[in-house]
């Protein structure tokens, strides 16, 4: 039976703040350095026909399904210090994260950009050269018409980013300060603390919130989607 | 002549689509070419687009070869012409924007940045160019509308009126009314002439014989991707000279080799 009063932990709301601004600060980084990244790579894509193109999407498409922990152990390696980036001390850092939950968000990204992308069809992309747009306007075209599938991937990789529990725990260590302040704790990191410690209700009190985070990201994307399909 | 197709060869996939095809238009004349369906229509139309080059023979403009001038003098002679294909494929933006579509890629990217932010901050009022090309297919009181939300008729009246509205010396229809009620095809054939009215060349593609009798001022009749015939409307459709021309205008002749998948294969934005 679950505890209906909850006990705060040590340091209280400042603790659960300062872990919510980290979950934050980590996914929001993550998920614009992905987008940078990989919407140019999936309009790229999308925009042209080369020898083994459906094999790149398969990859990327494969690239949804890493599972997180085995990412987290490849950026490990990668940023200890006996592996290749060990000079940039970033292991246990919020940086290591960011870099984790990046190669995490960026196949969901660029393969649900890529799909909307190539929804777009060719009648649309011939009027638009028909009446006088050159490549670029051709283009720009296509990403005005993508721009609701291409907001649903970015809002998409967020989801699977702020979600994530298994990379950042193994990069980021799960760390707080001795005052009480997160350094690399996030809410699904603080969740399993939490479980763990057998303080159930502090671990429903950050479920909720990272629920509420997730439901809002995904309200806006079905509001965004809806306002593109109550135009058709 | 100022669009002009000279012996025009074209083949797909080692499949001829045209054959030595000579076709010209001059402002403000319909010229309509009619024949069955898979026949090289819009496989012409795509030529004389620019969409890419003929695998032989030559398509000018004002006696030019598009496909010996530069990249650059060829984009300023496509802003001569405008194309209106069998679907309207308008863009997902009030009927406004699809409307000044053409005329946004002619300004320069200042002016384009420039509109963009301005219409961010409150909606341009409407100018009188899309006003009058609004009139043309009267769909002045759909402005605001979104364009995916209008029925398929008024739709293309609006893809006519986005490739009128750059003011355009050469039309380039392809089937234009083939989905379309009889209202909508006759708002838009009365639009059609209106913009040869105005000095606006125009070449519809269509199997509708009785419409290229209606609004043609040429016709060229095309079968198997060969031009069979082509002279003034009243000659052809009184006394075709070509005893398939006689059959078609019958009835008798209905359908030509299955080629449809050949003609969507001509060239696109990205390819040409």
């Amino acid at each position: 039976m679950l505890p209906l009063q909850v006990q705060l932990p040590d340091g209280g709301w400042t603790y659960i703040i300062s872990i919510i601004v980290v979950s934050l600060q980590v996914s929001l980084t993550a998920v614009g350095l992905s987008t940078l990244f990989s919407l140019p790579i999936a309009l790229l894509i999308g925009f042209t026909d080369f020898a083994g193109k459906r094999g790149v999407t398969a990859v990327i498409n494969t690239g949804m399904g890493f599972p997180s922990v085995v990412v987290g152990l490849v950026v490990l390696m990668l940023v200890s210090n006996s592996g290749p980036l060990g000079g940039l001390n970033l292991a246990f850092t919020p940086k290591a994260m960011i870099a984790s939950q990046f190669v995490l968000a960026t196949p969901v990204i660029m393969s649900v950009s890529l799909s909307a992308v190539e929804a777009v069809g060719q009648p649309v992309r011939d009027a638009a050269y028909a009446i006088g747009g050159t490549k670029v306007d051709v283009g720009l075209v296509v990403i005005k018409e993508a721009r609701y599938g291409i907001v649903t991937a970015i809002l998409a990789g967020f989801g699977r980013a702020i979600s994530e529990v298994g990379s950042i725990l193994i990069v980021g260590g799960n760390i707080v300060f001795s005052d009480g302040q997160s350094y690399t704790r996030t809410l699904t990191t603080a969740i399993t603390v939490e479980a763990r410690q057998g303080r159930y209700e502090i671990g429903l009190v950050l479920g909720v919130i990272l629920l509420a985070l997730v439901l809002g990201v995904n309200g806006l994307g079905s509001y965004i989607r809806g306002k593109g399909r109550t135009k058709q | 002549m100022t669009l002009e197709a000279i012996d025009v060869t074209m083949g797909f996939d080692g499949m001829g689509v045209l054959q030595d095809v000579s076709v010209d238009v001059d402002r403000g004349e319909v010229l309509t070419i009619v024949g069955p369906s898979g026949t090289g229509k819009t496989t012409l139309l795509r030529l004389l687009a620019a969409f890419r080059p003929p695998a032989s023979g030559t398509i000018t403009w004002e006696g030019q070869d598009l496909w010996s001038l530069s990249a650059e003098e060829r984009l300023a002679i496509r802003r001569r012409m405008s194309m209106v294909f069998q679907e309207p494929s308008l863009f997902n933006a009030p009927v406004h924007r699809n409307v000044t579509y053409g005329s946004r890629v002619r300004q320069p990217w200042s002016k384009r940045l420039e509109h963009g932010l301005r219409e961010l901050v409150g909606r341009r009022p409407m100018d009188d160019t899309i006003r009058d090309v609004l009139e043309t297919v009267s769909l002045t009181d759909k402005a605001d509308q979104n364009a995916l939300s209008l029925s398929g008729g008024e739709a293309q009246r609006v893809a006519f009126a986005r490739a009128l509205a750059v003011d355009p010396d050469v039309m380039l229809l392809d089937e234009p009314t083939s989905n379309l009620d009889p209202r909508n095809t006759a708002m838009l054939e009365s639009a059609i002439e209106r913009a040869r009215d105005r000095g606006v060349g125009v070449v519809v593609a269509t199997h509708d014989m009785h419409q290229a009798e209606r609004i043609s001022d040429r016709v060229g009749f095309i079968l198997g991707g060969e031009l069979v015939e082509l002279g003034p409307a009243e000659q052809l459709f009184e006394q075709p000279t070509d005893p398939r021309t006689a059959k078609f205008i019958d009835g008798e002749l209905m359908y030509d080799e299955p080629e449809d998948s050949a003609e969507q294969a001509t060239g696109s934005p990205g390819t040409a």
